[in-house]
């Protein structure tokens, strides 16, 4: 679904990516992993069109879509959900989340897709007509993954659902994505929340220094001693999530 | 106590159209994060093309308007793409790009005076709709022109507000006027989203130059005094915040009607700043305002 090849990039004259490549399956989850300022949310910037790749090439469904314009590239189904919870704090939730499905022009659609997002977080919907500004961490990120979902997109990239939240809220959103994933979801998932993001992932990339590191199968980079070195040092909160997600 | 009414009368109908063109300025800032330093002259080319209109095809008052404010937005829209979309890109506020947007502002100011002198000369132009006798209440008399711009603005406020509020288009021109990225990730056409809304704001001050064009005379320089009037008005009421800026103008309009009422009509001009400095030593991001937003 989407395949992205060589990609060199980054911002002004400073060069963050260095020739990157990876494959993501229809209804594939696959993990986007690596350390503070690898490029990671650089990379989802550039798949989504915020910034233009340098050299290289991405394509959705075989379509070329490097260098479009970001509204058209979610226009082809393919949305991003950024990194800081960024929903817009003086609108509604329910605004929020008719924002995301700007694309769509139809009402019917939208009250359907709306009614989808309620049922995945059902806290939205009783908190439908309050100002984002007024919901806790958890909540603002089941919105901004909700308003992702509004425009019925083929694909999602989440770039760290899980930062500056409590483990309990960090699981409960790790459930919903992995049953958004189930629906038929496909998901490039960047997460500094390695164990999480392995048990979710079917196929992991690990990126450093701005080109692919590592790659390989899920469960074959939990055992991989380099990831586990370097990413899975077995930090006491990581341990004590009781980390039993599929429901 | 009759002549204080009559000045607050004057004073919030001036300060309406202030308070329009603040808005102007305010909702331009608020979707490109520029300062407009043109922005007196598309009213004044506002105002321009409101005569041109009463002239040529006598249409009547709300007609003019309307119809300034379309061709006006268009000029604005035309001014954005072809001289300020370069720089916008770059971003505004402190950076680079933004002290450029601010020098190209008033180089297009200078422009536009120019342009305007080479059409329509030096000389300023009557606007002479008539509005009929005034109205007559108890002992006040009040023009009907000052009715007319009081509720021409209210008008144009409150569809601006319902627009924002309650249309898909205006639900995506506060998104675009506060998060540009996130509002490219939710699939709108940020580009063509900033053209509207430099045209809203160019049409929005072309009303308040129409509607002020029959009580005083239309001319070339008349959008210098405005910018600044206009600009004490949104930085009263809170920079950026659009209630603000009516509420500014209002203000503004008020004080400086009872200040040459009062005390002398020769500094009439300083009344405004005045109340401007004890805003901001009071509250110094403005009456409504919240946060100091890092803007240029
Ligand atoms: N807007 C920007 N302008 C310039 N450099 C940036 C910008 N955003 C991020 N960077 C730099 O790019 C590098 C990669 O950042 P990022 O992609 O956000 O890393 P990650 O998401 O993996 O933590 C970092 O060194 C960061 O300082
Ligand atoms: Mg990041």
């Amino acid at each position: 679904m989407l395949e992205v090849q060589g990609v060199e990039g980054g911002y002004g004259s400073v060069q963050i990516l260095n020739g990157v490549s990876l494959k993501v399956g229809r209804g594939q989850i696959a993990a986007l992993l690596g350390g503070n300022g690898t490029g990671k949310s650089t990379l989802l910037r550039t798949i989504s069109g915020l910034i233009k790749p340098w050299r290289g090439t991405i394509s959705l469904d075989g379509e070329r879509i490097d260098g479009r314009r970001p509204d058209l590239i979610v226009r082809r189904g393919l949305v991003q959900v950024t990194q800081g919870k960024e929903a817009y704090p003086a609108m509604t939730v329910e605004e929020n989340l008719r924002l995301g499905g700007y694309v769509r022009n139809d009402r019917a659609a939208l009250r359907r897709n709306l009614e989808r997002v309620y049922e995945y977080f059902p806290v939205l919907k009783n908190r439908r007509n309050q100002l984002a500004a007024t919901l806790s961490g958890g909540q603002l990120q089941m919105l901004c993954i909700g308003r992702g979902l509004m425009s019925e997109p083929k694909m999602i990239l989440l770039d760290e659902p899980s930062a500056a939240l409590a483990p309990q809220v960090v699981l409960d959103i790790f459930r919903i994505i992995n049953r958004i994933c189930r629906d038929g979801m496909t998901l490039l998932l960047v997460e500094q929340n390695v164990r999480m993001a392995l048990l979710l992932a079917e196929y992991a990339y690990v990126i450093r220094d701005g080109v692919i590191h590592i790659e390989g199968p899920a469960e074959a980079l939990i055992k991989d001693d380099n990831v586990r070195l370097s990413y899975l040092g077995g930090t006491v909160a990581d341990r004590d999530h009781g980390l039993t997600m599929r429901p | 106590m009759q002549y204080f009414i009559d000045l607050v009368i004057v004073g919030l109908s001036i300060g309406m159209v202030y308070g329009l063109v603040a808005l102007s300025i305010s909702f331009v800032y608020s979707g490109l994060d520029i300062v407009h330093f043109a922005h007196g002259e598309i009213y004044m080319v506002g105002a321009f093309i409101g005569v041109v209109l009463f002239q040529r095809l006598g249409l009547n008052y709300p007609l003019l308007i309307v119809a300034s404010m379309i061709l006006t937005g268009v000029v604005g829209v035309v001014i954005e793409r072809l001289f300020y979309r370069r720089l916008t890109q770059g971003g505004g506020g402190y950076t680079v790009a933004g002290m450029g947007m601010i020098i190209c502002g008033f180089g297009m100011s200078i422009v536009l005076q120019n342009v305007a002198f080479l059409i329509w000369g030096a000389k300023p132009l009557p606007f002479p709709v008539s509005f009929g006798m005034p109205i007559e209440m108890g002992d006040l008399t009040l023009p009907r022109s000052y009715l007319w711009i009081v509720s021409a603005a209210l008008v144009l406020m409150i569809v601006l507000h319902l627009f924002l509020k309650k249309t898909r288009l205006g639900l995506s021109v506060r998104a675009v006027a506060h998060n540009k990225e996130i509002a490219f990730l939710m699939g709108i056409n940020v580009p063509l989203m900033i053209s509207v809304i430099f045209g809203i704001g160019c049409a929005l001050a072309a009303a308040a130059g129409v509607l002020i064009g029959p009580i005083n005379y239309v001319q070339v320089l008349m959008g210098l005094g405005i910018l600044i009037k206009a600009f004490a008005a949104a930085v009263v009421g809170g920079f950026g915040n659009l209630p603000g800026a009516v509420l500014g103008g209002l203000l503004v309009g008020v004080t400086e009607s009872l200040g040459a009422g009062y005390v002398s009509g020769s500094y009439k001009d300083i009344y405004a700043f005045l109340l401007l400095i004890i805003v901001l030593m009071v509250k110094p991001s403005g009456i409504l305002g919240v946060e100091a937003k890092v803007k240029a």
